[in-house]
């Protein structure tokens, strides 16, 4: 009996240790980034990997210190995963998709609507996950990783984490994955936006005198890295269609209850002397409140109201808003008009153009029908959106002006 | 069978692991093909059309005191058919737990060990199941009701961290594909509540009948209300075109959630806390089984049967070719064929034993 035992102990050890998914750590290289290109052939795609270099950014010194921290190699391919394997012929290790961060498009492949047929491979193996970003660049995407050069973050899985959560945090992109670009695309009724990239940027910038009103490629910068994420490419159904700048993403998540937003830093015109302008931070704390009054046959009425709450924070004008009571009003009035243009015109573009929204507003028509087949006969995106009679306002719930009580009097200083 | 020391808990523990712990599995997606948005819906009906037949039979194992489950089947309906209805019982519960064996192993290849044979992870699976088997009930009551609790918490952090990314205007449009769906494919889904029915093969194992009462029916609507959120978590997650796609859905939320930016691809953390639940799961279910099986043919020890019956699970679970077709065809079938059995054979025992008169006599 005891030898039995002894026996079946070490059947177990091998059993148990066994060896058919043993791949040792440095027999993988972790891809970070992947992009997409189109090639001349159909179904067949340049897929590029940027594999990281897990001995650089790590406190292990010694070994190699001349490595660069990353690695990027573009083969062709009808999949990411079958183009893994392609890559392995010149690439030494096993390509890992585990830790990828994110998912660059070219523009052009984007509009070209293949995407669903590419990325449809990250549903199906488990290696690509529901939280890859996805990137859309105004260039090749290879040259697009290839570019993006980061001078403090040299480590290229956090170098993207950071970028795109800092900047999805302000409001300038959309924060979005793979799971919502699915959630979104084969709902087949709002529009996705995905964030807007690029290397490349134009020699003679716009100039269109505040800060968030571009995409990317377009922001004048100096110095830092030369990849800019400003704006969102908008895509219907699977493919990409518009972009988006700066300015209209962020309004297009203020009416979107499903983005977290934090603080959105931006300008608006100062009521009183309309030569500077009005900084603050622009917070979302309560849900937008969207109802929508649904009429089979007739104009549905859309009623949209967000609650928002406002931190001056930059007043180069010097005018007295904190405590005069008539400027402030003329300040809350003059923000909320501000926007509520801004989304007027975001709304009617959505309507005219496009057909439907990105602020994922059919949520809100659902619950007006008990089955899907009636909800899809009733057609949110052709029948009833682009006819509906929409009614925006913005209401600002609370305005702050920081810590200072009062600006700095220019006549007392210059007297 | 000797009685054991087991209580409520344990029956309760017993009941939420083999029950509820069916919203892990690939149940949901079994659901969602037919219900869509509103499958969350659709374990409300399965477990109203159940509850009736499970009341019946635990009135008709009270009055009957100290039988059990197959004990009662033969003292109602005789020798000959007693020993076929529960020849008819075991074969059912056999063969749920034959497809649902090779659905947590397909899991586990598809998901943790890619590279491996199913054949091997099978092998494993089943030996380990053996071994936890052969420990008798009173081992598996308490050894469940032990890791209950770390299993349960692993489970709401994961509701937790799924949480921000609920929006619940996904439930609707309220019905999904229809009402009349629902009902039927809902109420063809009983069975997945046919565990509850099995459990009662033990009646006479615990303490006393009081406690396996209270175990059972809090056992029952714990697993129920937990089956039924964490569907509705899923609808809210996902949303009605592409929740039929998938097909594990708990794990593409395991895979999706990070505790924080700095902790991602978690979903190996709740992966061992699942893998001892489908263990212990199949170590009761096994355990039952061979329960059934040596009362039907009237041994005096069931313990020894164990290990054929675990044997068999292996050729005649890799049976099915893959994942897909051993869910959608093979399990939703025997569903459809095992509801309607669970909820007839009580109200057939019922019928006879009142005809027989024995009801009042007792």
């Amino acid at each position: 009996m005891k030898q039995l035992h002894l026996g079946s102990l070490i059947l177990f050890t091998i059993l148990l240790a066994g060896c058919y998914d043993r791949t040792e750590l440095e027999e993988q290289s972790y891809v970070i980034a992947i992009g997409v290109d189109l090639t001349d052939k159909n179904g067949l795609y340049k897929i590029t990997f940027q594999i990281a270099n897990p001995e650089v950014g790590t406190s292990m010194t010694g070994s190699g210190p001349d490595e660069p921290p990353r690695e990027t190699v573009t083969v062709e391919g009808t999949d990411i995963i079958s183009a893994t394997a392609t890559a392995n012929s010149f690439v030494s290790k096993e390509l890992k998709l585990d830790h990828t961060k994110v998912l660059v498009l070219s523009e052009k492949f984007a509009r070209s609507g293949d995407l669903l047929r590419a990325i449809q491979v990250s549903s199906r193996t488990k290696q690509i996950r529901g939280g890859v970003q996805i990137i859309v660049s105004k260039e090749k995407a290879r040259d697009f990783i290839d570019n993006n050069n980061p001078k403090m973050e040299t480590r290229p899985h956090k170098y993207y984490q950071v970028m795109l959560n800092r900047a999805s945090e302000i409001g300038i992109i959309p924060n979005t994955d793979i799971h919502r670009f699915f959630q979104i695309t084969e709902g087949d009724a709002d529009l996705f936006l995905a964030p807007y990239a690029s290397t490349e940027i134009d020699e003679k910038p716009k100039e269109n005198g505040t800060e968030d009103g571009y995409i990317a490629g377009e922001v004048p910068q100096e110095g830092g890295s030369r990849s800019q994420f400003m704006g969102s490419a908008v895509f219907k159904e699977g493919k990409m269609i518009d972009v988006l700048t700066g300015a209209e993403t962020r309004i297009a998540q203020t009416l979107d209850n499903t983005i977290d937003l934090s603080d959105i830093y931006s300008t608006y015109e100062d009521p009183v002397d309309p030569n500077y302008r009005v900084a603050g931070a622009f917070a979302k704390k309560q849900n937008t409140a969207i109802k929508i009054d649904y009429k089979e046959n007739g104009t549905t009425k859309i009623d949209v109201t967000v609650p928002f709450e406002m931190e001056i924070f930059a007043i180069p004008s010097l005018t007295n808003y904190s405590q005069n009571a008539k400027n402030r009003e003329k300040l809350r009035k003059s923000i909320e008009d501000s926007l509520t243009k801004a989304a007027e015109d975001l709304v009617k573009k959505s309507q005219e153009k496009y057909e439907t929204e990105p602020f994922y507003w059919s949520l809100y028509v659902r619950n007006n029908f008990k089955t899907i087949q009636e909800y899809e006969k009733a057609d949110w995106n052709k029948k009833i959106f682009p006819h509906a009679d929409i009614t925006i306002t913005y209401r600002l719930e609370t305005l702050e002006f920081g810590k200072m009580i009062d600006d700095t009097h220019l006549n007392e200083v210059r007297d | 069978m000797k009685k054991t020391s087991l209580k409520a808990r344990e029956l309760f523990a017993i009941l939420t692991i083999t029950v509820g712990f069916k919203l892990a599995d690939t149940t949901a997606s079994n659901y969602a093909q037919e219900g869509k948005n509103a499958f969350w819906l659709m374990p409300i009906v399965s477990f109203l059309i159940m509850i009736p037949s499970l009341l019946l039979l635990m009135y008709l194992l009270k009055k009957y005191k100290n039988k059990n489950l197959i004990q009662l089947i033969k003292k109602i309906l005789g020798k000959h058919v007693g020993l076929f209805v529960s020849l008819i019982i075991f074969l059912v519960a056999y063969s749920l737990l034959i497809v649902d064996a090779r659905n947590y192993a397909d899991q586990i290849k598809i998901l943790y060990f890619p590279e491996s044979p199913t054949p091997i992870i099978q092998m494993i699976f089943l030996i380990v199941i053996f071994y936890g088997a052969k420990r008798g009930l009173q081992s598996i009551g308490t050894s469940t009701y032990i890791t209950l609790p770390y299993l349960k918490i692993s489970i709401i952090l994961l509701a937790l961290l799924i949480a921000q990314s609920i929006v619940w205007l996904r439930i609707f449009p309220i019905f999904g594909d229809g009402l009349g769906v629902l009902l039927l494919e809902g109420a063809r889904r009983g069975s997945i509540f046919a565990d509850l029915f099995i459990v009662t093969i033990a009646y006479t194992a615990f303490s006393n009948s009081k406690a396996f009462s209270k175990g059972l029916i809090f056992g029952s609507l714990f697993s129920w209300i937990e089956i039924t959120i964490f569907f509705l978590l899923y609808t809210t997650v996902f949303d009605y075109n592409s929740i039929d796609k998938r097909a594990f859905l708990f794990h593409d939320i395991t895979q999706y959630v990070n505790f924080g930016v700095f902790f991602t691809n978690v979903e190996t953390f709740f992966m061992v806390f699942w893998l001892g639940a489908a263990f212990l799961r199949f170590i009761i279910l096994i355990y039952l089984v061979s329960w059934i099986l040596g009362e039907t043919l009237n041994l005096d020890e069931f313990e020894p049967l164990i290990f054929p019956l675990t044997f068999f699970v292996f050729p005649l679970s890799l049976i099915a070719e893959n994942t897909i077709t051993n869910e959608l065809s093979f399990r939703n079938n025997l569903f459809t064929i095992a509801t309607p059995i669970f909820i007839f054979m009580p109200i057939l025992l019922w019928i006879v034993a009142k005809s027989k008169g024995e009801l009042k006599k007792i």
